[in-house]
């Protein structure tokens, strides 16, 4: 190990035009050949650093000469190796651009300050936190000159979608195959829980990485609720008794949400449809079908969230309610359940500090009824905080690196830390205690399994997002039936379906964590406009 | 003779007029460009569609309603503003220092346009909170119950809500604006007006009001570039256009926005953008036509 080491050491101290010319001198063109061959199962199998030397001893490849073929690689920028496997230049100056929103950014100055820097000390990093990030970076992007990697998240980003359509998008598949960092034997694309990286596929390669495991759900606060007696229902039928019983007891309103912000809402009943109609109802309305919402699951479920309006179980006044307001009067205790995220906590911070008592417990969306295709513990567990390398940026490889550090047990772990909040690294928060709401978070996760929800539509297609946010809002404020809805949806749908200058992006029925998945099928339908 | 003073002239301006020209020229011929094509965005590309954008905005039903939206602000606010401005300027001038405490009310009416708009955007946010807002509190305080909406969340109030905030937030320069205008009138004037016995509002109407015309006029063209605009208080107080409320009061620029930002429709947006530009310039050169009154000169 240790002579494996000093030979990866002392390959950035060889000049690049002095390895280039004796590789011919000191190694034979048959070995040459074996090494390069051996370089591309490397990449395509992500071997770890173990049992690539063990192959080039089955290959017949001398020690000797992979040593050379390691200070050449290392400078056509492939080597691959523990330390510095995706072959970044160590003195080339990296770029980064992250989100500061609801996760602040101190993880990512962790990454800039004690993992990357700490690594690559000659390297000058141009580090921006900040929001809103399409309005600032976009004539950089344009321009072909963008940041090397990017937290692409929170209001005003860029759509990853129209990126990867427009050729922005570095390719992530090395970095998948690299070793994860501080992990033995363990690729990066392993070190990940089990499909957290499916949405960001597009036909069939990784360009877009998820951190944050962002759990979306109904909260409620535990120690109210156990001091009431109430319990949190398994099914809607329980849980409209429940708002009912809420209701009379007077104390509170059973619910408010993000009045002004209704995708809070949808991505719930998104979650109502997964689980009674399993993922074929959404496969139809991921994928634009001609009956994705005319189908009889859709009807079910719309009515049961109109219940909610029709008995009055939501806080009056909440339609004209930002989000931090009706996260605020949730809080403070006039609404029983409140939709939202697992950034919750973190963002509402000062005034959870403010509330002592509150227990932050979030639980699924309650089963529609018996018939249900799923059971309770299907949710919408994706992953969130989406970051991306891009294509043009001037040390891509650096980009790369970034990611694979801050997706690090180290890195991983100081987020969950900072945050409160899951990450989609396999085991990097184990034994912290993070409270009430990370820990209900994390074990709704870990019991969903493989029903976890796959809802795209909104992402892939913003006129479907925006019309269907809306319905949402008109459904609970009591403007439209769910029949208009129906009507207003599927129309749109039909509409974007036949409309060849909107690109498609097929999604698969299953994800790709699923058993069932059939892995790489999601194809383009049609060839991205322009 | 004299060309050799442009030597001098040229290098002075040149600075201005290069920065006037990258910054100011050069970015709105590209927005008419841009209007020509559909720019994702995100593209380097930018494919040629020529007028189509055009022909989708004018077919547009949602367009067309945000333009709605835009003249029912255009009508309400020079109207509000321009009156009660008028009303606080003349209370503020009359007899030359105005009524008890207009040293105080003339600070104090300013006061709304050193906050930035977005800051005023939040503040009212929570006057008009339906639950703590001091709007509801008061009228609960006064026995008016019934009264009370959810004044942001409600088709039938959101408009009015926020004109108000326009209203107050805009009084206070164009008073200043009228003041000053006031007080260049000389004194003479009512003096003699008072000894023909004309009362005040006959002062106002027959002297002041026509002594300071052009002001106004200017003040109404600005008012109305404002009306066409309205962008960021309605952005900040109603999260832009995502429920039915917010919808219906969505103003051309912020479906320009959503265009661009939510939609990535950049070529859609610029000939959003360019509609406006146009609409704005005809409609001053009509005001100005409109209004054009013989000039006094004192």
């Amino acid at each position: 190990m240790g002579l494996r080491i000093r030979t990866y050491a002392g390959v950035n101290e060889v000049q690049p035009v002095a390895a280039q010319e004796v590789t011919s001198v000191f190694m034979t063109k048959d070995q040459a050949t074996k090494i390069d061959q051996l370089f591309r199962e490397v990449a395509e199998k992500g071997l770890s650093r173990r049992e690539m030397i063990k192959r080039a001893g089955v290959m017949g490849i001398s020690a000797y000469a992979l040593t050379f073929a390691f200070v050449q690689k290392s400078h056509e920028a492939v080597a691959q190796g523990e330390e510095n496997p995706l072959g970044v230049d160590p003195a080339a100056p990296l770029d980064v651009v992250v989100f500061k929103g609801g996760y602040g950014d101190d993880y990512a100055i962790n990454v800039n300050d004690n993992l990357y820097g700490a690594m690559y000390p000659d390297a000058e990093i141009t580090y921006i936190g900040t929001q809103r990030l399409m309005e600032q970076f976009q004539a950089r992007v344009v321009d072909g000159n963008p940041p090397d990697v990017m937290d692409n998240s929170g209001a005003g980003n860029f759509s990853n979608a129209q990126l990867y359509r427009d050729g922005q998008l570095a390719d992530l598949e090395d970095l998948m195959a690299a070793p994860a960092h501080g992990q033995e034997g363990v690729t990066f694309a392993d070190s990940l829980a089990a499909g957290t990286q499916d949405e960001g596929q597009y036909d069939g390669k990784q360009y877009v990485l998820s951190f944050a495991m962002s759990m979306w759900g109904v909260w409620y606060n535990a120690a109210k609720f156990e001091e009431k007696g109430w319990e949190y229902p398994q099914t809607w039928d329980d849980m409209l008794a429940l708002c009912q019983t809420i209701k009379d007891d007077g104390e509170m309103a059973p619910w408010t949400y993000q009045g002004m912000y209704p995708q809070y809402m949808r991505i719930i009943w998104d979650q109502l449809l997964f689980k009674s109609g399993g993922f074929e109802a959404l496969h139809r309305i991921n994928n634009l079908m001609e009956d994705a919402w005319t189908q009889p699951k859709v009807k079910e479920c719309l009515d049961a969230f109109q219940a909610l309006a029709d008995n009055g179980y939501i806080m009056e006044g909440t339609e004209g309610l930002s989000h931090t307001e009706a996260q605020t009067f949730w809080l403070q205790g006039e609404a029983a359940f409140l939709p939202c995220g697992t950034f919750l906590e973190n963002e509402m911070k000062d005034v959870v500090a403010s509330v002592p008592d509150f227990q932050l417990t979030v639980q699924p969306v309650p089963s529609l009824n018996a018939d249900d295709a799923l059971p309770f513990t299907a949710t919408q567990a994706g992953a969130g905080e989406t970051f991306i390398v891009f294509a043009q940026g001037k040390n891509v490889q650096g980009g790369k690196e970034w990611l694979r550090l801050l997706f690090s047990q180290e890195g991983a772990r100081f987020f969950s830390e900072a945050t409160k909040s899951p990450t989609v690294v396999t085991g990097a928060s184990e034994g912290l205690d993070l409270g009430s709401a990370f820990a209900s978070a994390q074990a709704a996760i870990d019991a969903s399994g493989e029903n976890r929800l796959l809802s795209r539509y909104a992402g892939l297609y913003p006129d479907l997002n925006e019309a269907a946010n809306k319905a949402f809002s008109d459904l609970l404020t009591g403007n439209k039936s769910a029949d208009d809805i129906i009507t207003e949806l599927q129309e749109l749908t039909d509409k974007l379906r036949e409309d060849d200058a909107i690109s498609k992006i097929e999604v698969p029925l299953y994800p790709i964590w699923h058993s069932q998945s059939e892995a790489g099928n999601a194809t383009p339908v049609a060839s991205p406009a322009g | 003779m004299h060309h050799h003073k442009y030597r001098i002239v040229i290098p002075f301006l040149a600075p201005a007029l290069i920065i006037y020209g990258v910054f100011v020229l050069f970015p709105y011929l590209n927005a008419f460009y841009l209007s020509l094509t559909s720019w994702s965005g995100t593209s380097s590309e930018r494919p040629f569609v020529g007028l189509a954008n055009f022909r989708d905005l004018l077919t547009d039903g949602r367009f067309l309603s945000a333009l709605g939206t835009n003249a029912k602000f255009l009508v309400v606010l020079p109207l509000f503003i321009i009156t009660i401005a008028l009303l606080y300027a003349s209370l503020f001038t009359q007899g030359g220092t105005g009524i008890f405490g207009s040293g105080f009310y003339r600070v104090v009416f300013f006061f709304p346009q050193v906050i930035s708009a977005v800051i005023i955007g939040i503040l009212f946010q929570y006057v008009y909170n339906p639950r703590y807002g001091i709007l509801n509190a008061s009228l609960e305080s006064m026995g008016l119950e019934n009264l009370q909406r959810t004044w942001l969340g409600d088709s039938s109030t959101i408009f009015w809500a926020i004109a108000a905030v326009v209203v107050w937030s805009s009084i206070g320069f164009y008073m200043v604006i009228f003041m000053s205008s006031m007080q260049s009138i000389p004194t003479s004037f009512y003096e003699a007006a008072t000894i023909d016995g004309a009362s005040r509002w006959r002062q106002f109407f027959d002297i002041t009001l026509p002594l300071m015309w052009e002001t106004i006029r200017t003040c109404l063209i600005y008012i109305s570039i404002a009306a066409l605009d309205m962008f960021v208080i309605i952005q900040v107080m109603t999260g832009g256009s995502q429920t039915s409320a917010a919808r219906s009061v969505e103003t051309v620029a912020i479906y320009m926005y959503i265009e661009a930002f939510s939609k990535n429709r950049w070529g859609s947006a610029a000939a959003i953008g360019v509609i406006l530009l146009v609409l704005t310039l005809i409609f001053s050169v009509i005001i100005m036509r409109v209004t054009k009154r013989e000039t006094y000169e004192y």
